[in-house]
């Protein structure tokens, strides 16, 4: 099997032969799995250094103070938000996992069970028809678990704060982490209110 | 279809129970009808006039006393009619449509919990928009708009 790098012919257009590209690319002369299994190598190696490294660093420290903040390092930048909608905040929602603001990049992934979930995002306005079922899903989401309320309407009843069918306020119903104001929020907003949450699960101590 | 011809029509079935057939503007017009008459007045509509298609029925709150306003529609003759009746403020109970036109069962779900209006021999006559539990009728003139945490309390269902 031949590299791909020695087939690239370089460009007629270069007088003087400045620019070649097979000198530019690396060589590739190895087959791919011996790779693999020098990489495979190197995690065998590690593996055991870091078990080591990190039980000498409980036994001076004790655990709770090694433990935690690594959870929550892991926790923090894997954040799995419901993957629900409820209004029109909801496609402020669903804009923000495109190409361009592309909400992936923070570890944030939406997973449509609430047993996958760690973060709900109440994005939209909440009736009191669907209050219980908000709070079903809230208690299928196992421990620990943050609610983002999006927008105007789960903050505070938005404009419908008076009407005879809303919730004013997701707060009456579970407890909320961050709130992210506007009607609807821009998905830079919603991205904003994620990290903010983030700082939050960086302080946690239990 | 003319106001006339749903009044040739219906004198005959309902006798008294029929106040008065009227224009309305795009309509094959407007049956003013006792309560008493109604199930007939809804048979006849659906077997002898054609009007198989229940497309919704409003309660109004004048206050003093309520109204419920059948929309109709036709097929056959492409139109529609409405069918209205005054009820007591007291005692705005009708007979269900639901046994005639199946569809009316949410129709009159709906009316019952925004207007009061009661619907007999309603097959499943609860909420619809709102939770269950919520007591109060919110399209009703009397009800107040509440403090978001007063209506939180009188509202609470979960």
């Amino acid at each position: 099997m031949t590299t791909p790098a020695a087939e690239v012919t370089p460009p007629k257009s270069s007088p003087d032969g400045a620019f070649r590209l097979e000198a530019e690319l690396p060589m590739v002369t190895e087959p791919a799995v011996p790779f693999l299994e020098i990489e495979a190598l190197r995690a065998k190696e590690f593996i055991p250094a870091a078990k080591e490294a990190l039980g000498a660093l409980i036994a001076e420290q004790g655990q709770a103070r090694v433990i935690r903040p690594v959870f929550n390092w892991a926790g923090r930048n894997s954040l799995f938000p419901l993957h629900w909608g409820l209004a029109c905040c909801a496609i402020e929602f669903a804009a923000a996992f495109g190409a361009r603001w592309d909400a992936e990049r923070f570890g944030v992934v939406p997973r449509s069970s609430p047993r996958q979930c760690d973060l709900m995002i109440v994005n939209g306005t909440v009736t009191w028809k669907v209050a219980h079922k908000l709070i079903t899903l809230y208690e299928q989401m196992p421990e620990p678990k943050w609610v983002i309320a999006m927008g105007n309407c789960a903050t505070g009843g938005g404009p419908f704060r008076t009407a005879y069918s809303v919730v004013p306020g997701v707060d009456k119903l579970v407890p909320v982490d961050v709130y992210i104001a506007g009607c609807p929020p821009r998905p830079e907003a919603m991205l904003d209110g994620i990290l903010k949450l983030e700082e939050l699960i960086r302080e946690r101590k239990e | 279809m003319q106001p006339d011809d749903l009044s040739r029509h219906l004198a005959p079935i309902l006798g008294d129970r029929l106040i008065a057939v009227e224009p309305f503007p795009e309509t094959a017009g407007r049956v003013r009808f006792r309560r008493e008459g109604a199930l007939d007045l809804f048979r006849a509509m659906r077997d002898d006039l054609g009007f198989r298609h229940f497309s919704t029925v409003a309660g109004i709150d004048w206050v003093d006393h309520r109204e419920a306003v059948y929309v109709l529609w036709s097929d056959d003759a492409k139109q529609y009619v409405l069918l209205s009746v005054d009820l007591p403020a007291g005692d705005p109970r009708i007979e269900s449509a639901s046994g005639i036109w199946p569809s009316a069962n949410w129709h009159e779900r709906e009316a019952w919990e925004m207007v009061d209006l009661n619907f007999d021999h309603h097959p499943d006559l609860r909420h619809l928009l709102m939770p269950d539990g919520y007591t109060f009728h919110p399209l009703l003139r009397s009800f107040k708009l509440h403090e978001p945490e007063e209506l939180e309390v009188k509202a609470r269902h979960v």
